[in-house]
């Protein structure tokens, strides 16, 4: 589902970022990408998604060379993926619903399709009651929870997170990785990247570990199902 | 529609500026109708007065008068005798009948009124044939306006090219504050860009909104001045009524054209779109 090969990235002269990252992710699969702040988990998780390119290495994403992408084809592969960010990213101006529909609206979807696929992610995350509020009205939890509605709304192959649980207590970010989890057994395949070691202990079962750029471990727990 | 009420402050600023450009240009065009309008009254009709010498002999009465009617450009030959002259003078200005009374004889010549033929009216031979007749044995003095229709029509050039030229430099300067609406506006709505580049969107789908507004700005702005224009063109002559006296009933004041009309919304719409597209080119690099 995605490869990475030999990801070399680097941002200033003589810092890399990342130095030879080789990952495959198959379909299916739940995979958490943790380390210290600065170990390069966001710089991959944006790789992923082609917000950046690498220096160096390729990468593979169901079957599409990432790299070789025209700049006004990314649309595309965004189109197979959702992407969740520690901060959320809602639009405050607008309600929940209209937050959740705008993945919807750009791929043309006819608006009673939409009302049904929007209120359908809402009732996943157990927000349909709040459809029609505003984002600043709600928690950080439900904010949250708005945000990976809108990831999962049309439905993607690929789920990213870039630190989902960052800015709330131990209590939400299990409730929010739970989502995850159950977004996953659907088929998703899900990445996540977290600092988090006890959501990881807990939910973790292919686990990549990296410092400094660098993959320091990998790890694959029996329970996991691949 | 949604951000153009969401910073209707800038957008109000900006339709107020392209407003202002266009009605000066508006304004300008319209000067310049009317003139032109004015020059076509004056031209329409227009009468060549012969007047003749008191001691015109009948034998030389007659040449004039054949050859004012040899020529092709002359439609309508009409002679009016000295005492025709008086009566109509009479009849034209009843005030003044004091004047005339203490006057001992009849001061006005005998003339010659030809029509001229309107297409003939403006044509490079009708000087020559005013020269010649002038120069005939009999013939006193020549009246011929031409030069007052020669001066509305340069007028009217003139004002049509100061409404291009001050139009040009306004609507330039229109198309540079539409590109900076449209350039805040992206800014303003930075995040909401980012977030449906993340969602997939195309980059005609994030642009059209955009583009779709300068359009709007330019097409309200336009239409506003146009609006603006109208009104003016129908008060005007209300306000200067009494100053106007006997010109009012032959100045009709008239407004663009539907062409014109069309024209200046085509043309504000265009820079509309053009100043968006410049902006989103530079500050949208998606």
């Amino acid at each position: 589902m995605i490869e990475l090969y030999h990801i070399w990235k680097q941002y200033q002269e003589g810092q890399w970022a990342l130095t030879d990252i080789s990952l495959y992710v198959k379909r299916g699969d739940f995979w958490f990408i943790t380390g210290p702040s600065g170990s390069g988990k966001s710089t991959l998780l944006k790789i992923i998604f082609r917000e950046i390119l690498p220096t160096r290495g390729q990468i593979v994403v169901d079957s599409v060379n990432v790299l070789r992408l025209h700049d006004h084809k990314i649309y595309r592969l965004r189109r197979t993926m959702g992407i969740v960010f520690q901060d959320f990213r809602l639009l405050f101006h607008k309600k929940v619903f209209d937050n959740v529909a705008l993945g919807l609206h750009v791929l043309g979807t006819p608006m009673k399709e939409i009302r049904r696929r929007v209120f359908n992610a809402l009732r996943m995350v157990n927000l349909h009651q709040k459809m029609w509020e505003y984002p600043s009205h709600l928690s950080y939890g439900e904010q949250q929870r708005v945000a990976i509605a809108r990831a999962v709304v049309n439905e993607p192959q690929i789920l990213l997170a870039d630190e989902p649980t960052g800015n709330l207590d131990p209590e939400l970010a299990f409730e929010i990785i739970s989502v995850f989890k159950e977004i996953n057994k659907q088929g998703t395949t899900v990445i996540i990247c977290s600092h988090d070691k006890e959501l990881i202990r807990h939910f973790g079962d292919k686990i990549l570990f990296l410092f400094k750029g660098k993959i320091i471990g990998k790890e694959v727990l029996p329970s996991s199902k691949n | 529609m949604n951000s153009l009420w969401q910073y209707r402050v800038r957008n109000i600023f900006s339709i107020g500026i392209i407003c202002l450009s266009f009605l000066i240009v508006g304004i300008f065009f319209s000067l310049s109708n009317n003139l032109q309008y004015l020059a076509n009254q004056l031209s329409e009709n227009m009468v060549v007065v012969f007047f003749l010498d008191p001691g015109v002999s009948p034998q030389q009465l007659g040449l004039v008068e054949e050859k004012i009617k040899a020529a092709p450009a002359v439609i309508h030959l009409r002679y009016i005798s000295r005492e025709q002259a008086l009566e109509r003078f009479r009849k034209n200005f009843p005030e003044l009948e004091e004047i005339l009374k203490n006057l001992s004889s009849n001061p006005f010549p005998a003339s010659f009124e030809a029509t001229l033929r309107k297409e003939a009216f403006m044509s490079a031979e009708i000087p020559a044939f005013i020269r010649q007749v002038k120069g005939m044995a009999g013939v006193e003095d020549v009246q011929f306006n031409r030069d007052w229709v020669d001066k509305m029509q340069s007028l009217s050039r003139l004002a049509k090219a100061i409404g291009f030229l001050l139009g040009g430099i306004l609507v330039l300067a229109s198309f540079f504050i539409i590109s900076n609406v449209i350039r805040l506006n992206v800014f303003a709505r930075k995040n909401e860009i980012e977030i449906l580049r993340l969602v997939g969107a195309t980059n005609t789908f994030i642009r059209l909104p955009f583009l779709l507004e300068g359009l709007t700005l330019g097409i309200l702005g336009s239409t506003l001045s146009l609006i603006l224009l109208f009104l003016l063109v129908r008060l005007f002559p209300l306000y200067l009524g009494h100053s106007l006296g006997a010109l009012q009933q032959m100045i009709s004041f008239r407004y663009l054209s539907l062409a014109q009309s069309l024209g200046l919304i085509g043309g504000s719409a265009l820079m509309g779109f053009m100043g968006s597209l410049t902006s989103l080119a530079r500050f949208l690099k998606i």
